[in-house]
């Protein structure tokens, strides 16, 4: 009885028609107004937030693996430090530790995270103590001494340090990830098209319904909540469109090759520590050169190695310093084949000139040079990123606030539309 | 000052508990790792232990495997003169429960294997025997790592040199032509060798430098031999012969009628290997050792100190297959470091016990095996 009163009268009818719409209406506004704020608020997290978390992860452990290496490298030009070197050692662990800072302040709740920047911040000041030893050793006349407590600090650096750094990188790069996958994700688009739809449907059949019952062609309410649904949602379509091709190729292009070069940069950097601790460790074991070899496989040049891949992914001014990077590494791989067979000839003099020399040929310049060419490639597709994210998180605009004011325009010209069509029955 | 004082005895209480609880191998069974024989009266299954590495070691550890096995007789220690590379190798792969070594883990060895400890078991040296006709064992020549890394470059040919001449001035140098003897194989005691003339000799350092194999120069008169055991018998049936071993051949040396010398160290005082002038050597390096107990010691800054010091280091993982062998390992260890540091262990082939400080240490690291 109750349902046949609410429907048994054509007034009943267009009251529910009129509830149906403003509620569609709302509803329209409501999970539309959610859908874009959720994309843009991820958006903005990607650009703002986990992408500069992950870089000081990224940097954090670049600055680890670029001090161990200078330290070592310090270390063997002799007792007194030169000052440059010096200087880019202080300036890494500088690096290292405001990058800690951030992270720290960042982290909340994740235990892993949380467990491994405690044992980073631990680790940090016990490498930091265990170089200054090494240093004050070797100039109070004890090379041997130094070289061990070198040795140590090394140690704590590949053990402790750079796991923990690894992790930090690891779970930072996971919640960009998340966030990037939830700015670009479709299934909460849909399900406000699939509403708009249906809102759509529903002013399209009650405008029908009452051309047909009022023999009126135009409701001007309705048309124009219609007119509001349309505008809307082809705003939100295209800006979706802009926004998700943007921040699909912001990661795709810049982010990811970026982060394989970051790996590339490291494993570079882990051959020239090997070589040098190789080179003051002097313990006849060949765990050093078998590393070479594992590590100079997954660097490459060649099919799924790491400057590869990068490459297959990156704009044309970062493929050009990855190819550059590729030949260069060619010809350091051949410098570091050489320096381990003098290592293994014991050859100590000529191997230490190759390791620490400076002129064409040596390891030093040939080092520099990868690394350079490899950070270039990586500037230039964290600028590919950072273009083409901020592009897309800022594609959103107005579309919040626009889609909202639509949703709230539809619910009135319901209401006002249907209104009169009340009255001309009172 | 006062607190100073009283540390080394606490430790010393703390390390006579240790040693009497793993030397009775009894009660304390559980985490703690020195029982190994489990509880009194509970039938404790027999284990073995696999020891393998160090030739310097080996006497000292079949010493310690026997008198362990007399008073554990639930678990039997089986030992192999293999060599310490082979001990890092046999502990890192899981072959060895215990590899042995003179050397500390080198840095590829450890980031290979973090799981990796090198703990150290007792306080070696490496002597310097030469013979030379007249000079018995009774009389030391005095030499320094120049006159030795000239020697071994050739420069210095007759045992009559001047330079050797000015560093014994009171004794009567016969014109014999030296016969420099070195290992074939890669070994620590090259490495201790060669650190010693390349912290004493700028020129060794550039031209040659150190390692546990290094390019000697090639010399007529030079004779390259395996192992310690072969080195000490070349010596003696060469005249004319120097040549560098392991502490535990001095009396093998001193046997065969060979002298050993006493060597300048970085004060430029020259020391016999002797227990004072040794544990003077370590004792300027006990407040600075890592936790993880890599140090090199050579030619350290004691003025009384014999300058060529090293520790033997038992290479163990942190990551046993069982609880019941991590346990054991724990107690053979623990009581190595403390019973086994005894005299009558350690006299015959004089080695010194370690640092109640570096005992320490030594027990940190082995309470982290699991």
């Amino acid at each position: 009885m109750a349902r046949r009163s609410l429907t048994a009268t054509t007034p009943a009818r267009l009251r529910l028609l009129a509830a149906a719409l403003v509620l569609l209406s709302l509803a329209w506004g409501a999970l539309g107004g959610w859908t874009v704020s959720q994309h843009a608020s991820a958006a903005s997290d990607v650009v703002h937030t986990e992408q500069p978390l992950t870089l000081a992860a990224q940097q954090m452990y670049e600055s680890v693996s670029d001090a161990d290496v200078t330290a070592t490298t310090m270390f063997l030009s002799g007792p007194e430090p030169p000052l440059a070197p010096l200087q880019q050692y202080r300036g890494d662990i500088a690096k290292a530790a405001a990058d800690l800072t951030t992270l720290k302040a960042a982290a909340t709740g994740n235990q892993p995270l949380t467990a491994a920047l405690s044992a980073f911040s631990a680790g940090l000041p016990a490498y930091t103590g265990y170089v200054a030893q090494a240093q004050t050793e070797y100039a109070l006349g004890y090379p041997l001494t130094g070289g061990s407590f070198m040795q140590v600090a090394s140690e704590e650096a590949h053990v402790v340090l750079l796991p923990a750094a690894k992790t930090i990188y690891t779970l930072q790069d996971a919640a960009l990830t998340a966030a990037s996958n939830q700015a670009t994700a479709l299934p909460p688009l849909i399900a406000a098209v699939v509403l708009a739809v249906i809102t759509g449907f529903v002013l399209y059949a009650a405008q029908r319904w009452l051309t047909r019952r009022t023999h009126r062609i135009f409701n001007w309410g309705l048309l124009t909540a219609s007119a509001a649904l349309v505008i809307s949602v082809g705003w939100l379509a295209v800006t979706f469109s802009v926004a998700r091709s943007d921040l699909v190729h912001g990661i795709g292009a810049g982010s990811s090759p970026a982060g394989t070069l970051a790996q590339a940069s490291i494993d570079v950097q882990q051959i020239r520590g090997d070589e040098i601790l190789n080179l003051i460790s002097r313990s006849g074991s060949t765990s050093f050169k078998q590393n070479f070899e594992s590590v100079r496989d997954q660097i490459g040049p060649g099919p799924g190695t790491l400057l590869t891949v990068a490459a297959s992914s990156s704009t044309a001014d970062a493929v050009d310093r990855v190819a550059a990077a590729s030949t260069d590494a060619t010809a350091w791989y051949a410098t570091n084949d050489h320096v381990y067979n003098l290592d293994l000839a014991s050859a100590y003099a000529d191997e230490t000139r190759l390791v620490i020399g400076t002129g064409p040929g040596s390891s030093a310049p040939g080092f520099t040079q990868l690394e350079s060419d490899i950070r270039g490639a990586i500037s230039d597709d964290l600028g590919t990123f950072q273009s083409s994210a901020t592009a897309g998180a800022n594609a959103f605009g107005p579309l919040e606030a626009v889609v909202i004011a639509a949703a709230l325009l539809m619910a009135g010209g319901c209401a006002l539309g249907i209104g009169r069509r009340l009255r001309e029955y009172q | 000052m006062a607190g100073k004082g009283r540390m080394p005895f606490i430790v010393l209480v703390a390390v006579f508990l240790l040693g009497l609880t793993a030397a009775c191998g009894s009660v304390a069974s559980g985490g703690g790792g020195a029982g190994a024989s489990g509880r009194a009266g509970a039938a404790p299954a027999a284990l073995t232990l696999r020891e393998s590495g160090s030739t310097l070691l080996y006497p000292l550890m079949q010493s310690w495997a026997a008198a362990y096995h007399t008073q554990v007789p639930g678990v039997t220690v089986s030992t192999a003169a293999t060599g310490s590379s082979k001990g890092i190798a046999y502990a890192s792969a899981g072959a060895a429960d215990i590899g042995t070594s003179d050397a500390y883990l080198s840095s590829g060895d450890l980031v290979k294997n973090p799981a990796l400890l090198n703990i150290p078991l007792v306080i070696s040296a490496q002597v310097i025997d030469y013979n030379v006709p007249g000079i018995g064992p009774g009389t030391h020549l005095n030499l320094d790592g120049e006159v030795l890394a000239q020697i071994y470059q050739g420069t210095i040919t007759t045992w009559d040199d001047q330079a050797i001449v000015k560093l014994n001035p009171h004794v009567r140098l016969p014109p014999t032509a030296i016969v420099p003897v070195h290992r074939s194989d890669g070994s620590g005691d090259t490495f201790l060798f060669t650190s010693y003339l390349s912290t004493q000799d700028p020129a060794w350092n550039a031209a040659i430098g150190y390692g546990t194999s290094v390019a000697w120069p090639p010399l007529a008169s030079g004779i390259a031999e395996q192992g310690n055991k072969n080195v000490e018998k070349k010596c003696a049936a060469t005249v004319g012969c120097v040549a560098y071993v392991g502490i535990s051949y001095l009396n093998q040396s001193i046997g065969d009628n060979l002298g050993y010398a006493a060597l300048a160290n970085a004060a430029g005082q020259s020391e016999l290997p002797s227990a004072t002038t040794i544990n003077a050597s370590v004792a300027s390096f006990v407040s600075s050792t890592p936790p993880n107990e890599t140090i090199s010691m050579v030619d350290g800054p004691a003025a009384d100190g014999y300058p060529i010091v090293n520790y033997e280091y038992a290479i163990v993982s942190t990551r046993q297959p069982d609880a019941a062998r991590a346990r054991a390992i724990r107690a053979f260890l623990t009581w190595v470091i403390t019973t086994g540091n005894s005299a009558n262990y350690l006299q015959p082939v004089r080695f010194e016990p370690l640092p109640p400080a570096v005992v320490t240490l030594a027990g940190e690291q082995i309470a982290r095996i699991g």
